[in-house]
């Protein structure tokens, strides 16, 4: 069976450094980070980490209400960020409503913050009769997906992985699949996710979460570093639009770059521990896939969000793959860990900053970690060389791998 | 509450659930085909007057036969009358 290639034509994002790809990367050169300690958050007993990236929620009233009323702020990052994919793309609603485009957006869960409302309006009477109806489509778990169907009027296949951090990487890979299997032409695959003290509070629960750096905020997350002491969570989303190439060729799409390969697996073995094994025999699968040996990779853009046992497990796996022969960076440090929407996001920043022949380094690493060592990590300023083919990395609990090989066209 | 105060609290919910412009909101208004609700709005409108006024409508049989703001105002000051409310501080 012949199978169809599938390329990247659109991006859009809402992140804590600004709105749309260009933003986030005027916000890397300056070395801007966007964690903020955050007010109010001291109330929630027992929580230890008061830091996060916050994005910010604006022009959000050009959505209509009756489509904008079912809109958490997650969704509402998503229905942005599709609607910037979908113009970046070059296409119109028509396209949309054809049936040959689908969407496919993962989160960790549905409006974090609605869900919150939701149990503080019903506590403690138990009485359901004050909640919202449409509140509860802000809580759903697939709710982004639903809503940017219906905001721009999607009618192919949708769906929603939700898969924590991973959740990006495998509407990606979901995706990507569909479109080579000629299913669709077209999908727009990606992530979101909105912060709360509850979602950081998960984190903090495990002993995840920076917590020595609530008054030096931007110090914080340090992938890779000596001294990370855990994520910061973010919030925001990330849409790419895939599509067919002979359906981006015919109609003239300019083409940031190829997916040539894609892989998912599963340690199997541990709901919170990451594990070097499945990372690596993920990226070894994804490369396979791509028809791709290590050494043709230009640069791997880590998951690394500076918990002590990821950053370890992932260098080593990093290390086992490809030696130091590639450049590696994370972006955590940069936009804190924005969880479903995280791999979306630096997946097309990446890709930006290679098209301008840049590869940026890992944020706030400056003493690299014995136990990360023995991989080429970009410190300091950014590499300005030449990159053409990307490995993305994303990570989740549950021991879920997702690893996405591009190629710049 | 007076009629009076039924439509200014009434038209605010309005207003600020629904973003309706407050020239809109005439009693004569049909609120499906001119104030732009639909079904799912109805759910959160009980809720908001349920909210504002302290009265039960969810289980009203007669909440199905609201065509017009009029008809909204002068549910709630049936409403307020048969289940004996006294005006809020």
């Amino acid at each position: 069976m012949q199978l169809n290639r599938v390329v990247i034509t659109g991006m859009g994002c809402v992140t804590p450094l600004g709105r749309g790809v260009p933003a986030v990367l005027a916000g890397f050169e300056a070395g801007h980070s966007a964690v903020r300690k955050l007010d109010g958050w001291e109330q929630y007993k027992g929580l230890r980490s008061l830091v996060g990236a916050t994005a910010e929620l604006k022009d959000e009233k050009l959505i209509p209400r009756q489509q904008r009323r079912s809109m958490g702020r997650m969704s509402l990052f998503a229905a942005q960020a599709a609607q910037d994919a979908l113009t970046d793309a070059g296409l119109e609603r028509d396209a949309a409503a054809s049936g040959r485009m689908g969407c496919i957006i993962g989160s960790t869960t549905g409006s974090a913050i609605s869900i919150n409302q939701a149990f503080e309006t019903m506590l403690p009477d138990r009485d359901l009769a004050k909640l919202s109806a449409t509140s509860f489509f802000h809580c759903i778990s697939h709710t982004a997906a639903m809503n940017v169907a219906q905001f721009l009027g999607i009618n192919g296949y949708v769906t929603s992985t939700c898969a924590a951090c991973a959740s990006a990487l495998q509407a990606l890979g979901v995706g990507y699949d569909l479109i080579r299997l000629g299913r669709q032409d077209l999908m727009l695959c990606g992530g979101a996710e909105e912060l709360h003290p509850t979602v950081t509070g998960s984190f903090d629960l495990l002993f995840a979460t920076s917590t020595k750096f609530n008054q030096q905020p931007q110090l914080t997350p340090r992938p890779f570093d000596r001294d990370r002491d855990g994520l910061v969570c973010g919030e925001g989303s990330g849409l790419l639009m895939l599509e067919n190439y002979e359906h981006a060729r015919q109609r003239n799409a300019r083409i940031y770059a190829e997916v040539l390969g894609y892989h998912t697996c599963n340690s199997g073995d541990h709901v919170s521990e990451s594990s070097q094994p499945a990372m690596a025999t993920c990226m070894r699968e994804a490369l396979r896939h791509a028809g791709l040996e290590a050494v043709e990779v230009d640069y791997l853009n880590a998951h690394a969000t500076a918990t002590l046992q990821g950053d370890r497990e992932e260098a080593q796996a990093i290390r086992e793959v490809f030696g130091d022969r590639v450049p590696v960076s994370s972006f955590k440090g940069y936009l804190g860990h924005t969880l479903g929407a995280s791999a979306a996001i630096e997946l097309a920043v990446a890709l930006q900053g290679m098209r301008n022949d840049t590869l940026y380094p890992t944020h706030n690493l400056e003493n690299v970690s014995a136990e990360c060592a023995g991989i080429q990590h970009i410190i300091g300023a950014p590499l300005r060389q030449p990159a053409r083919v990307l490995v993305k990395n994303s990570f989740a609990f549950g021991g879920i791998s997702a690893v996405l090989v591009c190629k710049l066209l | 509450m007076t009629k009076e105060e039924i439509v200014v609290a009434t038209n605010r919910v309005f207003a600020g659930l629904f973003e309706i412009p407050e020239e809109k909101l005439v009693p004569q208004a049909k609120i499906f085909e001119e104030l732009g609700l639909d079904s799912l709005d109805t759910v959160d409108l009980i809720v908001a007057l349920q909210k504002q006024f302290k009265v039960q409508i969810r289980e009203d049989e007669r909440v199905r036969s609201i065509r017009t703001l009029e008809v909204v105002y002068q549910f709630i000051l049936t409403l307020e009358q048969e289940q004996q409310r006294p005006r809020p501080a």
